[in-house]
């Protein structure tokens, strides 16, 4: 599998690692709303489609990319830096 | 004062290796006399950051993804967003870009103990990295002057291209021996010189 | 069958000769032969014993598509078994012997084996041993019983047990054009894509390219073909743009266009140049793929079909017009399509006699019946082999007369004479990497074969991997394939006759009365009964087939047995063969050695990470172990000392007066920027916005689930600037933790991160003795209580090297880690080292530490399990209330509080006996098994400073059941004994002596 890093260009997968679900909501951090928490923490969807994804170009620029593919087919459709996306209030699950 | 000690210790030897019979195909040498400092832009500060490395390095790194430029023993190159590894000499580099360089405008650490610098040099260099490196190391894939980070196994490498056949490696020291000696085996097909 | 090197002829170098043996015999060859051409030419016919029946084999095939003849070459004691015979290539001083074969191939007594035919089928092992467990004789005990017999009967080749000395090596490679085949579709195709200007690499898996034109007797722009094919490919290969890779076999497509080869460098060479790889592992990410791989000849399902003599009767040709040997002296053909026609006018043209061509239609075209005659041959038309006859080989067969539309066999049996049958069933498109890409392959009823499917990643087939069967639409396939340009590659002129590529659709003959197996998968030993006994079975899906009979799973993945195997099933099944659908290819394509994939690294898995002080430790008698990477002291050994005495003197010294250690491996994370505080206010779970510059403090992290993660000391080193040490295990994990927060978490935050572990190296000075070593080397600073407190931090030289110093204690000792340019290591541990010295100052390794850090029951990545919470280990004080942080959320959720967690506390032996690490605490003075455990050892050693033996243990109840006894069992390494659960600040709980 190949991933295209937006800095570092496209990179075999063995340099990239999975950091997870990258539509979970963070609570508030000082909220104690135990479900809010255990969302966030242990519940994932494992769509069959298009889903988005946290990959850190860990043998690269170390940056956290939003990679969104296709857990069906693995078709990557798109990557951005994670940091764009979440300052730009596009991190979690607002597409 | 005190010589800082090469990481490489007894498996650096000078002299020709592997099927040098049929030719130098490689030249391996350890550059220990550079000052490597990585700087660091925030966020909209990166004209200003390679502005200050052109006016202390005076080598003008365009800002796009992976450029650099090397003169001489100096170097600068971008390897992550806002990121470059700034490569020289001169022993006060890091004082000079710390003035230059202010906490609005980024970032600075003197990588200089922690990386060991590694020059491979020759016709087959981009043959015997390619043993290496899943990267693409030909001419139109990875430019003169350009920078990449990448691995092999557990270790992390940056790699700027001097010239044609000249790549400047800068591997983590505590994994520098292991991997000189990795880029022994994969040279030895072609021939190498240790300098 | 008597094989025998013809007069001329075939690509090999006739003026020159290579000696090999093969089962201790010696043989030669010429340069250019196979070992299965060389030993045909010197009239070896038997080359192994089949897998489960021990039955003589052949050599079936020419290439890698070969069942039978597998050998295995031995290099001195190194065995590398499953050799295709058809594709290892001869050099001089080659060795190699037959397989599954005992005592030798002639007379093997597990040939007794075809007697119990009907044992053996089918399911043999899964009904045999893994059955009800009923009585004493268990399914598995019957199997362990029997494991050793089978073992020997049934197999392939035998694995050595001497290390392989070669080494491999892996290459990575880009290009825009990948091209996999050099038949007449890839060359073209390749050309086409080359003219282009795209970076191209060619990947043939023979030694020479040219693919069907190699044993063609068609006439390619009035040349003969396979001198076309060698004077295009090496055209191709002196192109700038052109990477020609021969030797190398495509074995795996995978995701974004990323596929694997193997290239054989240097084992078909008597003597290798230095350093050169046995075999390089390619990765090659290609912008496009063309994978002009050809097609496989299929057999006929027959009785009696796998004696030798039995081939296909491609392989017939190859031999004769490759290689210049004949498979036999009367050679007869047995086919249902036209392309063995092809075949034996190549073959006759090569000077092989040929008796008689059987086919199965009763019609055939008069190309067809042009050839037969002019080769000499009977054409039996209508017919089909019904049997053989056969000692260790071919004798002769018998034909009946056929119905090509029904099936059906009828009439009186005819014999033939014949050392050598030459069977074709069709071609079917070699699909392998195609259907690893992925997608369903399509069913052509024109070809009675499976077409590639459509592709979903940047890829083509052509030629006859397409279904493209005949040369003139083969070159045009190519072309076309090769790229989208309007310019393509002018196509060759083809003189060859024009032949319908359509066989009838026959797979098996089936006489009414058979008195011989009739083989599907030569390699598995399934034959067509086995298939119909599966069915009548209850395995009707094709992938219960296949698993129930071994169908396809060998070594050779089914190459020629695939299609007749799933026509057989699709025929009791009563439906067609794409309703019965076929299995998805997996790499890889063909076998590939371990090496290889692990490529530069074989011999060598990891690299290895060593501290700036590690030859000064090897230099003193350190003995080392791995800790991840990393290599670290674990004593420093004198002769006729253990590990225990070892490492008990080096603590001892700790406390007694002044040691060092080597604490570089530490992580050390640079974390800089205007938000750095703030930022360890989030990861932390106490404060450090805080902290004053120039002091550390001890950190404590959390999990978003509220279990502890890493701790460790950080230092403030300016108003924006901080040192974060993490345990030595975690530092690249906490490292990512940490990033992941910036980068998705709190993007606003300005802070950057870098890793410095490697930058400093790092000497830990313990002991009543410490400051006095300090003071007498350090320069620049005081180093006294008032100057360096507790937590504070100096800069100041040793010698002219700068160092900076922090006062902080892990082994509960007044302590400080120095810290110096990581080049410097060396020199400062020796300058230490050498002030210390009044005060025999004492190197200790890990086992002293961890024996110091027991006794004052600190915690470390034995403790911090990814189980426990901060509340488990006694660290509830650092759980700041001021501030949410990471895990802050979760940590007082029910079960992280349940009062019957386990907790931590101290053990001591009341038995004066060491403590196993692991052991499981119970109340049972006796050992018993089971046992009610309510909790385990997480790390144990021999104390100096309490003259016991003690452990660190996680207990349920844990500060409640201080004072108690329990006992300590480790029963599988026969260890119970008597402890009493202390507090685990085991040694000078007030900590006056670290802040002395
Ligand atoms: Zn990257």
């Amino acid at each position: 599998m190949i991933i295209k890093c937006p800095y570092c260009g496209p990179r075999d997968v063995i340099e990239f690692t999975y950091q997870g679900d990258a539509t979970r909501q963070r609570p508030d951090p000082a909220s104690s709303d135990q479900a809010a928490w255990n969302a966030y923490v242990y519940e994932r969807a494992n769509p069959m489609g298009a889903h988005r994804e946290f990959w850190l170009h860990s043998g690269g620029c170390r940056q956290h990319l939003i990679v969104t593919r296709d857990m069906a087919t693995h078709v990557i459709s798109s990557v951005g830096l994670a940091r764009d996306a979440v300052a730009a209030g596009k991190g979690g699950d607002r597409p | 004062m005190a010589e800082p000690q090469s990481p490489l210790g007894h498996t650096f030897v000078p002299g020709d290796h592997g099927n040098s019979a049929g030719g130098i195909g490689l030249v391996l040498t350890e550059r220990s006399d550079v000052s490597i400092v990585q700087v660091t832009a925030w966020r909209g500060t990166i004209p200003a950051i390679l502005t200050a490395i052109g006016d202390v390095t005076g080598l003008n790194v365009p800002d796009k993804p992976g450029a650099g430029r090397s003169a001489g023993e100096k170097s600068a190159f971008g390897f992550a967003p806002g990121r470059y590894f700034v490569v020289s000499p001169s022993a006060d580099l890091e004082d000079r870009l710390r003035k230059a360089i202010p906490l609005e405008t980024g970032t600075i650490v003197d990588l200089t103990h922690g990386r060991s610098a590694i020059r491979v040099k020759g016709p087959w260099s981009e043959w015997v990295l390619s043993k290496l490196f899943a990267i693409d190391f030909s001419e139109h894939g990875f430019p003169v002057g350009f920078g990449r980070a990448t691995l092999h196994h557990d270790i992390h490498a940056n790699i700027q291209r001097i010239d044609a056949e000249t790549f400047d490696l800068y591997v983590f020291r505590t994994f520098a021996r292991s991997f000189w000696q990795t880029l022994g085996h994969a040279a030895a097909e072609v021939g190498y010189r240790v300098e | 069958m008597t094989a025998s090197r013809l007069p001329k002829g075939g690509r090999i170098d006739r003026a020159r000769t290579v000696r090999f043996t093969f089962d201790g015999k010696a043989y030669s060859g010429h340069p250019g032969d196979t070992l299965a051409s060389a030993l045909l030419a010197n009239g070896v016919t038997l080359f192994g014993r089949s897998f489960k029946y021990h039955r003589p084999r052949g050599v079936f095939a020419a290439g890698s598509d070969e069942p039978n003849a597998l050998v295995t070459v031995l290099n001195g004691d190194v065995r590398e078994p499953n050799v295709r015979a058809t594709e290892l290539e001869i050099h001089d001083g080659l060795v190699t012997e037959s397989q599954n074969r005992f005592p030798s191939l002639e007379h093997d007594v597990m040939a007794i084996n075809q007697l119990a035919g009907p044992i053996l089928s089918a399911g043999f092992y899964y009904k045999t041993f893994m059955g009800p467990a009923i009585g004493p004789l268990r399914s598995t005990k019957v199997w362990m019983f029997f494991e050793k017999f089978i073992r020997r009967a049934a197999g392939l080749g035998r694995a050595g047990i001497a290390a392989d000395p070669d080494h491999y090596e892996r290459m990575n490679a880009f290009c825009d054009v990948l091209v996999v085949g050099t038949g007449p579709a890839g060359l073209l195709a390749a050309e086409a894509a080359a003219e282009t200007g795209a970076q191209v690499i060619i990947a043939e898996e023979r030694p020479v390219a040219g693919g069907a034109l190699l044993a063609s007797a068609e006439l390619i722009d009035g040349r003969n073909a396979a001198v076309w094919a060698r004077e295009k490919a090496a055209a191709l290969a002196g192109r700038a743009n052109v990477r020609f890779l021969t030797r190398t076999s495509v074995w795996g497509y995978y995701d974004g266009n990323v596929l694997t080869a193997i290239e054989h460098v240097s084992d078909f060479k008597p003597n290798r140049t230095k350093g050169q790889p046995r075999q390089r592992h390619w990765v090659i990410r290609t912008g496009k793929t063309i994978l002009a791989t050809g097609a496989f000849e299929r057999p006929i399902v027959f009785p009696g079909n796998d004696c030798p003599g039995v081939m296909l009767a491609d392989a017939v040709r190859r031999y004769a017009v490759e290689y210049g040997v004949a498979a036999g002296t009367n050679v007869t053909l047995f086919t249902n399509n036209d392309s063995a026609y092809e075949a034996a006018r190549a073959m006759a043209q090569a000077g092989v006699n040929i008796v008689a061509i059987v086919d199965v239609r009763a019609d055939v075209s008069g190309a067809c019946i042009e050839i037969a005659s002019a080769a000499g041959a009977e054409l039996v038309l209508g017919h089909a082999v019904t049997g053989t006859h056969a000692g260790k080989t071919l004798s002769s067969i018998t034909v009946q007369h056929f119905n090509a539309q029904t099936g059906h066999v009828s009439g009186a049996a005819r014999e033939i004479k014949t050392d050598c049958l030459g069977v074709s069933g069709g071609w079917s498109p070699a699909i392998h990497l195609a259907s690893q890409a992925g997608g369903k392959p399509e069913w052509d009823e024109d070809l009675q074969a499976f077409l590639p499917p459509e592709a979903n990643q940047n890829w083509v087939t052509a030629g006859s991997a397409a279904g493209y069967m005949d040369t003139v639409s083969v070159f045009s396939d190519g072309a076309t394939k090769g790229t989208s340009s309007k310019t393509k590659p002018k196509l060759p002129a083809v003189d060859a006759p024009m032949f319908d590529a359509s066989p009838a659709p026959v797979f098996e003959i089936e006489p009414a009365a058979k008195s011989q197996k009739a083989f599907v998968d030569f390699q598995h030993d399934v034959t067509a009964d086995d298939i119909r006994l599966a069915y009548r079975e209850g395995f009707h899906s094709v992938e219960h087939l296949k698993r129930y009979t071994t169908l396809g799973m060998a070594t050779d993945q089914g190459k020629t047995s695939n299609i007749p195997g799933l026509a057989i099933m699709a025929d009791v099944r009563g439906i067609t063969i794409p309703e019965a659908g076929t299995t998805r290819f997996r790499p890889p394509f063909t076998p590939v050695s371990f090496g290889a994939i692990a490529g530069e690294r074989y011999g060598d898995l990891r690299p290895h990470r060593l501290t700036p002080m590690h030859d000064w430790h090897l230099a003193n008698s350190a003995r080392t172990y791995e800790a991840g990477l990393w290599h670290r002291p674990m004593i420093y050994g004198s002769h006729g000392e253990t590990v225990e005495q070892a490492y008990v003197r080096e603590a001892r010294a700790v406390r007694q007066s002044v040691g060092i250690v080597d604490v570089s491996t530490l992580g050390k994370i640079d974390i800089q920027g205007p938000d750095a505080g703030e930022f360890l206010d989030r990861v932390y779970t106490n404060m450090f916005s805080t902290l004053p510059v120039g002091k550390a403090r001890y950190g404590l992290m959390l999990r978003e689930d509220g279990i502890v993660y890493d701790d460790g000391t950080t230092w403030r080193l300016s108003e924006t600037q901080f040192l974060m040490t993490t345990t030595t295990a975690n530092a690249g994990n906490v490292m990512q933790h940490l990033e992941f927060y910036l980068d998705c978490v709190w993007p606003d935050l300005r802070v950057h991160l870098t890793s410095v572990t490697d930058v400093w190296a790092g000497t830990a000075v313990s002991g009543p003795k410490a400051r006095a070593v300090l003071e007498a080397c350090v320069t620049g600073t005081g180093v006294d209580n008032a100057t360096l407190p507790f937590m504070g931090i100096v800069h100041g030289f040793i010698g002219d090297v700068p160092v900076m110093i922090c006062r902080l204690s892990f082994s509960g000792e007044l302590a400080y880690e120095v810290y110096c340019g990581a080049g410097y290591g060396t020199q400062v541990w020796e300058a230490l080292l050498e002030a210390g010295k009044p005060f025999d100052i004492m190197p200790y390794g890990l086992e002293a530490l961890g024996t110091l850090r027991i006794e004052k029951g600190h915690v470390t990545g034995a403790e911090i399990d990814g189980r426990t919470t901060a509340h488990d280990l006694h660290l509830d004080w650092m759980l700041s209330k001021k501030k949410p942080y990471i895990g802050s959320g979760m940590k007082d959720r029910a079960g992280l509080n349940d009062e019957n967690r386990l907790s931590l506390v101290g053990l001591i032996s009341l038995d004066n006996q060491s403590i196993n690490g692991g052991s499981h605490i119970v109340s049972d003075a006796a050992p018993r098994e089971p046992a009610d455990s309510f909790g385990h050892v997480t790390a144990a050693c021999y104390s100096p400073a309490l003259g016991k033996y003690i452990a660190l243990a996680l207990v349920k109840h844990g500060t409640s059941m201080i004072g108690n006894r329990a006992y300590a069992t480790d029963l599988l390494r026969g260890k119970h004994g008597a402890v009493e659960i202390v507090s685990h600040h085991m040694f000078d709980p007030e900590g006056s002596r670290m802040h002395g």
